[in-house]
């Protein structure tokens, strides 16, 4: 038995995961010019986060091999290899827009749901641009020389410019997190009131997928916020316990990353590439069902399920050399497993089969017969 | 859970077309508005039989195999749900992989939507919608025992696509229920419907 075998870990998937993660330390190691400008009491942040992105590149890149993941990712990457890329990188910015940070498709399954979505979404989004690169050390504020009203932004080590502490910059500088906390609490509860309502989602819903993402968001939040009440209204009582307590929570929701319903952040951009994929196959055209004419199949999806048919070996879906069940449009699927039952119970639909149908049509209605 | 003492039975050459299904299904919460239930009509110019298809719930669900986003789950008690939301990036694979041509993509939304046994209802021991509503008994959700007291035709959980055997938790009615019933597409193409 192999090391990886007895690990129950995937050799492939974890070299890329490996690879992945020494890029992130070696951006991190560039970005904080070696490591001087990363801030010691953000050392457990740090740590958290590269084990993040292990665990995160391990699950994709184990879940990239699925046969019918690879089908995609695999036209993509061609897409990006062809010279025509310069083309698509603006359409593909423009999709990410539409469906990454306004996700107008939430929208469409339900306002309330985008509703709640869209804040929780934006608000991680807000705090992940500002936690990471400080934890990484790519951002650091510092205070500006020896004036102690001036704040200096140093990014990737080289020094932007000051603002003054107590003005409107200073002000979303300090605050800019406990606006992502707000937005995520806010979402967080709208959830927590859709869910609690919906009928479908109170049938199907599981706690360790649906809940107790929700929860920890919460938790990191709410301590976030905490964190800013305790220096404004508590003259700093109990921050340090805070501080520690929003860590931990912090921490978990990092670790959990991989594992839990928060790795769809890493799957959905995966609806670009599907919207150029589709895009090519309206292109090349759609194909003819074989039963009953209707155009509803385009060919690149044709002839990649056929091969992804193979790969999962259901190959023998197949009617005849020359009629594959790929063929069949969904109507017509419905319509045959109807049609077996009724050759099982012996023509039982087609009641009308003794009665002849006139060829010409029916043109007196008094008479019923084709010619008056 | 949905119990496993109840089944649910087909019966397409019962059907009478009255649409009451459809309109019962439009009112599941999981799908809420948009009715999963297919009636579809035999043809039209020959023939006045309609044809109910609600999801087979498959043991190995192809929909699921063939799903880029690893979406489709199917759980332990043998029902195939609707695509996780978070997941689903509306491919449409599912729709065209499907054997009994039953899930719908909507693409606005990207997202796969199917029968899943009214898994609201069904999980709190209820009927599904449509075999609730259902006057001809086309559809049938009943204790499986007691389903063999009541036709003379028996259920059938195994389908040959093709040469692909596949085995479902929904059944079809038919009077030889040891033999697979065959999707013979061949003949279908041949002679039409």
């Amino acid at each position: 038995m192999s090391f990886f075998s007895s690990l129950d870990l995937e050799p492939r998937p974890l070299l890329r995961a490996a690879l992945t993660t020494a890029l992130l330390c070696g951006a991190i190691a560039l970005g904080s010019r070696a490591g001087r400008w990363l801030d010691p009491a953000l050392l457990g942040y740090l740590l958290a986060s590269v084990f993040a992105c292990f665990g995160v590149a391990y699950r994709y890149w184990t879940w990239v091999e699925r046969p019918a993941t690879w089908m995609y990712f695999r036209d993509l990457l061609k897409r990006l290899a062809s010279p025509r890329v310069i083309i698509l990188l603006p359409k593909m910015g423009l999709l990410a827009l539409d469906q990454i940070f306004l996700q107008r498709f939430i929208g469409r399954r339900s306002i309330k749901r985008w509703g709640a979505h869209a804040l929780i979404a934006w608000g991680c989004l807000l705090g992940f641009s500002v936690t990471f690169p400080l934890v990484f050390g790519w951002i650091r504020f510092a205070s500006d020389g020896l004036n102690q009203d001036r704040y200096q932004a140093w990014l990737f080590g080289f020094g932007t410019g000051s603002f003054p502490v107590h003005s409107f910059a200073g002000f979303l500088a300090f605050h800019v997190l406990d606006l992502a906390a707000l937005m995520v609490i806010t979402g967080c509860v709208l959830a927590f009131i859709r869910r609690g309502q919906d009928e479908g989602d109170m049938a199907t819903q599981r706690f360790d997928l649906d809940i107790l993402p929700l929860l920890v968001l919460l938790a990191v939040s709410i301590t976030g916020i905490l964190l800013t009440v305790s220096e404004k209204a508590l003259q700093g009582r109990n921050f340090g316990t805070l501080a520690y307590l929003h860590e931990l929570t912090v921490i978990l929701m990092l670790l959990s990353l991989p594992f839990g319903k928060l790795f769809h952040i890493a799957q959905r951009p995966a609806q670009l590439g599907v919207t150029f994929y589709k895009a090519a196959g309206e292109a090349e055209g759609r194909l003819a069902c074989k039963a009953c004419g209707s155009l509803f199949i385009r060919a690149n999806q044709r002839r990649d399920l056929e091969a992804l048919f193979l790969k999962l070996g259901l190959e023998t879906a197949r009617h005849s050399e020359s009629v594959h069940h790929l063929d069949l449009c969904p109507k017509c699927k419905r319509r045959l497993l109807a049609k077996a039952q009724g050759s099982r119970l012996g023509g039982a639909f087609d009641p009308f089969s003794g009665i002849p149908v006139p060829v010409d049509p029916i043109t007196d209605p008094q008479t019923f017969r084709s010619q008056p | 859970m949905v119990s496993d003492e109840h089944g649910f039975f087909i019966d397409p050459q019962r059907c009478i077309g009255c649409r009451a299904c459809v309109g019962a299904c439009a009112e599941c919460g999981t799908h809420k508005g948009r009715p999963m239930i297919h009636l579809d009509d035999m043809d039209r110019m020959d023939s006045p039989q309609t044809v109910p298809t609600v999801c087979m719930h498959c043991e190995d669900p192809i929909c699921a195999q063939v799903c880029p986003a690893d979406a489709i789950k199917r759980t332990d008690d043998g029902v195939v749900h609707s695509s996780q939301k978070p997941r689903c990036i509306g491919c449409e694979n599912c729709e065209l992989a499907c054997p009994f041509g039953v899930p719908i993509v909507f693409s606005g939304m990207e997202q796969m939507l199917k029968c899943d046994l009214c898994y609201d209802r069904t999980s709190e021991g209820l009927k599904p919608m449509c075999a609730t509503v259902c006057p001809s008994q086309a559809l049938l959700y009943v204790p499986k025992h007691q389903v063999l007291g009541m036709r003379r035709s028996k259920p059938v959980r195994e389908f040959l696509v093709g040469a692909l055997k596949v085995k479902t938790r929904t059944a079809v009615m038919v009077p030889d229920p040891d033999i697979p019933l065959h999707l013979d597409a061949a003949s279908l193409i041949e002679g039409g419907f």
